[in-house]
C-alpha cells in the first residue's frame, strides 16, 4: 500500500490553503483560510489584496495542515501547488512558497492544474470512484466537460466560448443588487421562485456541441431587467432567480448527459465551486438517474478552493512521473487541456 | 555560521551568502526573466558555488520593500519556506536600507530613489554612524521632484541609489549640485547588502518570525484607497443632509 505523505498547497484566488494526503485519497488535514468576508465590501476579489492576504497567512496554514496531521516536515515526500489558473499575484506566493519548500526538503515538486484539482475532489469525496467517467466542470471562470479516461489522461469535450457559468451567476446577481459573492444568493432566491416565469434564451443547442456560451443568457436578464424598470413594472426577483438558474441548469445537463451518451461512459461527476449549489446538484441527481448514469459530486467543503483536491491531484501526477522543476512559474491563463 | 539573503524588490533578483567574516557568494542578475522562475535556481546555484549546504544555513535575510509588491511576495515567500523548512531565523530588512549600505561613508547621506509608480518614488535618508546605517528620515511617497528638493535641502553630498535613478535620472540636467549618481553597480539593490544589514540585526537578535512577517508596502492597494474615498464622500453627503435636517 502506498503511503507516499503529499504536502499540498492552494492560493490562486481568494482562500488560502494547505493539507497533507496520504497517498491519494487519506486527507490527513485541509486547512482553508478564507478571505471572503474582506472582499465583500468591494463586491469582489480584489487581486492586490488577496495576495496580500496569502503571503501573511501561508506559513500559518502550512504549519496548521501539518500539525492536525500529526505530520513532520521529515515525513513530507512530496509538494504539490496550483500554478494555474488565477490571480497571477495569488498564485506566486504559493508557488514561490512550495518551491523553496521542495528545495529545503530535497523533496519533488508537481505544478497542479487547479481545474484538475477540482475534478479529483471526487476522487476524495468518493473512495470508490475511478475512471473512465465524463466530468462537468463549473467554476467562477470556468465551464468545462471533460472526459477523464485515466487518472492521467484527459479529452477536453469542449467549453465555454465566453462568460463562464458562475460569472453569470456573479453578475446577474450584482445587477439585482445581492451580495457578494452572487452565486449562493441567487440559489437561495431561486427556491422561492417559479422557474418557468420567464423564457431566458438558451445558446449553442444543436446536437454534438459540446461548447457553452453564456454571455447572451446575462444580456436577456439584464436587458429584461431594465425594460421592466423602464415600463416600471415591479419584477419578482425570486422568479428571475429561479428562471436564470434554471435555463443555465437545463443547458447543463443536456449538454453532460449527452456527452456522457456519446463517448459511453456510466458516470458522471460534477466539479467545481458552483458544485456547491443546490438546484444543480439536485436535478443532476434526479437527471442521471432517469438516465441510469452514476453521478457524484464531491463534499461541500471540497467544492470550494482547497488544498486536498491539489494534493489529490498531485499524488496522481506523480504517479505518471509528471513533475515540476524549480524555474516553475504561475500560469494565470492555464487552461484545461488533452493529456 | 553563513546566512542566506535575498533582494527581489526591484528588477535586480539577487542573492547571497555571507558570514560575519566575508561574502562567500552573490549572484545578482537584470534580465527580462521573472523573478518567480529564477529565484529558486539562484539560490541553488549561489549555494553551490559558495560551497554552503543548505542545512549550514544560520538564518535567512529578505529585502522586505518598499518596491515592487509581486516582486517582493516571491522574496518574502521563498524566504518564509525556507526558514521554516530549516526552523532558522526569518530577519527583514528594508530595501531602502539596504540600499544604503552601498555608501559606508562618515559624512554624506544616501537617499534611495525606489518606483512607486505614476511618477512617485519612495525615499527616506540614510547615513553612516558608528560602523552602521541609520535612518535620518523616515520612508515615504514623494513625487519625483519633491525627493530631488529633499535632495537638495541637504547641506551634504547626496549619494542616490534605487531602481529610479536608473529609469529617470541619470540624463536629468537639473539635478542639484550636491546629487551624486554613482556607477551603475551601486545603484540597484544587491543581496550582499541585504546580507550584511541581516548580519548586523542578528548579532542585536534582532530577528523577525515567519508567521506573521509582512512587505513593507507603504502605499495600500488602489481598491482601498478608492473605497475609503467613496465611504468619506457618502459620510459628507449625508452628513450635510443631516444638518439640513436640523
Amino acid at each position: 500500500m502506498d503511503e507516499k505523505i503529499t504536502l499540498a498547497i492552494e492560493s490562486s484566488c481568494d482562500e488560502t490553503s494547505a493539507a497533507i494526503l496520504r497517498g491519494g485519497r487519506q486527507v490527513l488535514s485541509n486547512i482553508i483560510s478564507t478571505q471572503i468576508p474582506i472582499h465583500q465590501k468591494f463586491g469582489g476579489v480584489v487581486p492586490e489584496i488577496a495576495s496580500r492576504k496569502h503571503i501573511v497567512n501561508i506559513m500559518p496554514v502550512i504549519d496548521e495542515a501539518l500539525a492536525k496531521a500529526g505530520v513532520e516536515l521529515a515525513d513530507i515526500d512530496q509538494i504539490a501547488v496550483t500554478y494555474g489558473p488565477g490571480l497571477v499575484g495569488a498564485l506566486l506566493v504559493g508557488v514561490s512558497a512550495a518551491k523553496a519548500l521542495a528545495f529545503t526538503l530535497d523533496v519533488p515538486l508537481i505544478g497542479v492544474n487547479h481545474l484538475e484539482g477540482h475534478i479529483f475532489a471526487n476522487f476524495i469525496s468518493h473512495q470508490d470512484l475511478k475512471p473512465p467517467f465524463m466530468a462537468l466542470v463549473v467554476s467562477g471562470g470556468h465551464t468545462s466537460l471533460v472526459h477523464v479516461k485515466d487518472y492521467n489522461s484527459f479529452s477536453l469535450m469542449g467549453q465555454t466560448r465566453d462568460d463562464a457559468a458562475g460569472e453569470a451567476f456573479d453578475k446577474v446577481a450584482r445587477v439585482m443588487g445581492l451580495p457578494y459573492p452572487g452565486g449562493p444568493q441567487i440559489d437561495k432566491l431561486a427556491q422561492e421562485g417559479n422557474p418557468n416565469a420567464i423564457d431566458f434564451p438558451k445558446a449553442l443547442q444543436e446536437k454534438g456541441n459540446y461548447e457553452f456560451s453564456f454571455s447572451g443568457l446575462k444580456s436577456a436578464v439584464l436587458n429584461y431587467l431594465n425594460s421592466m424598470k423602464c415600463k416600471k413594472i415591479e419584477i419578482d426577483k425570486a422568479d428571475v432567480a429561479a428562471s436564470f438558474q434554471n435555463t443555465v441548469i437545463e443547458v447543463l445537463i443536456a449538454k453532460a448527459l449527452s456527452a456522457v451518451k456519446e463517448v459511453g461512459c456510466n458516470t458522471l461527476v460534477l466539479a467545481g465551486g458552483v458544485a456547491a449549489n443546490s438546484s444543480l446538484e439536485s436535478r443532476l441527481r434526479a437527471a442521471t438517474e432517469k438516465a441510469g448514469i452514476r453521478f457524484c459530486y464531491p463534499d461541500k467543503i471540497l467544492c470550494t478552493d482547497n488544498a486536498a483536491m491539489i494534493g489529490c491531484r498531485g499524488y496522481y501526477q506523480s504517479l505518471a512521473s509528471n513533475f515540476a522543476d524549480l524555474y516553475l512559474n504561475a500560469v494565470p491563463g492555464l487552461e484545461l487541456q488533452d493529456l | 555560521m553563513p546566512i542566506l539573503a535575498i533582494d527581489t524588490a526591484t528588477m535586480v533578483s539577487s542573492v547571497a551568502v555571507a558570514d560575519e567574516k566575508k561574502l562567500l557568494g552573490e549572484l545578482t542578475v537584470q534580465t527580462r526573466l521573472t523573478h518567480s522562475e529564477t529565484l529558486l535556481p539562484h539560490i541553488q546555484q549561489v549555494l553551490k558555488m559558495a560551497g554552503v549546504g543548505k542545512n549550514q544555513l544560520k538564518a535567512v535575510a529578505v529585502s522586505l520593500g518598499p518596491g515592487s509588491f509581486t516582486g517582493l511576495r516571491i522574496g518574502l515567500g521563498a524566504a518564509k519556506a525556507i526558514a521554516y523548512g530549516l526552523n532558522i531565523p526569518i530577519i527583514g530588512v528594508p530595501t531602502t536600507e539596504a540600499l544604503a549600505w552601498h555608501y559606508p561613508v562618515p559624512g554624506i547621506v544616501t537617499i534611495p530613489f525606489i518606483d512607486a509608480q505614476k511618477g512617485n518614488v519612495y525615499s527616506g535618508i540614510y547615513a553612516w554612524q558608528e560602523s552602521k546605517i541609520v535612518e535620518l528620515s523616515p520612508v515615504q511617497v514623494y513625487t519625483l521632484d519633491e525627493a530631488l528638493e529633499l535632495c537638495g535641502q541637504q547641506d551634504t553630498t547626496v549619494m542616490a541609489v534605487g531602481d529610479m535613478v536608473q529609469k529617470k535620472l541619470a540624463n536629468r540636467q537639473d539635478l542639484p549640485a550636491n546629487f551624486q549618481i554613482p556607477p551603475q553597480h551601486m545603484v540597484m539593490p544587491r543581496a550582499a547588502n541585504v546580507a550584511m544589514a541581516g548580519l548586523s540585526r542578528l548579532a542585536q537578535a534582532k530577528v523577525d518570525s515567519v508567521m506573521n512577517l509582512e512587505p513593507i508596502y507603504i502605499r495600500r492597494s488602489e481598491a482601498e484607497v478608492l473605497w475609503e474615498k467613496r465611504q468619506a464622500a457618502l459620510k459628507e453627503a449625508t452628513g450635510t443632509s443631516d444638518e439640513a435636517e436640523k
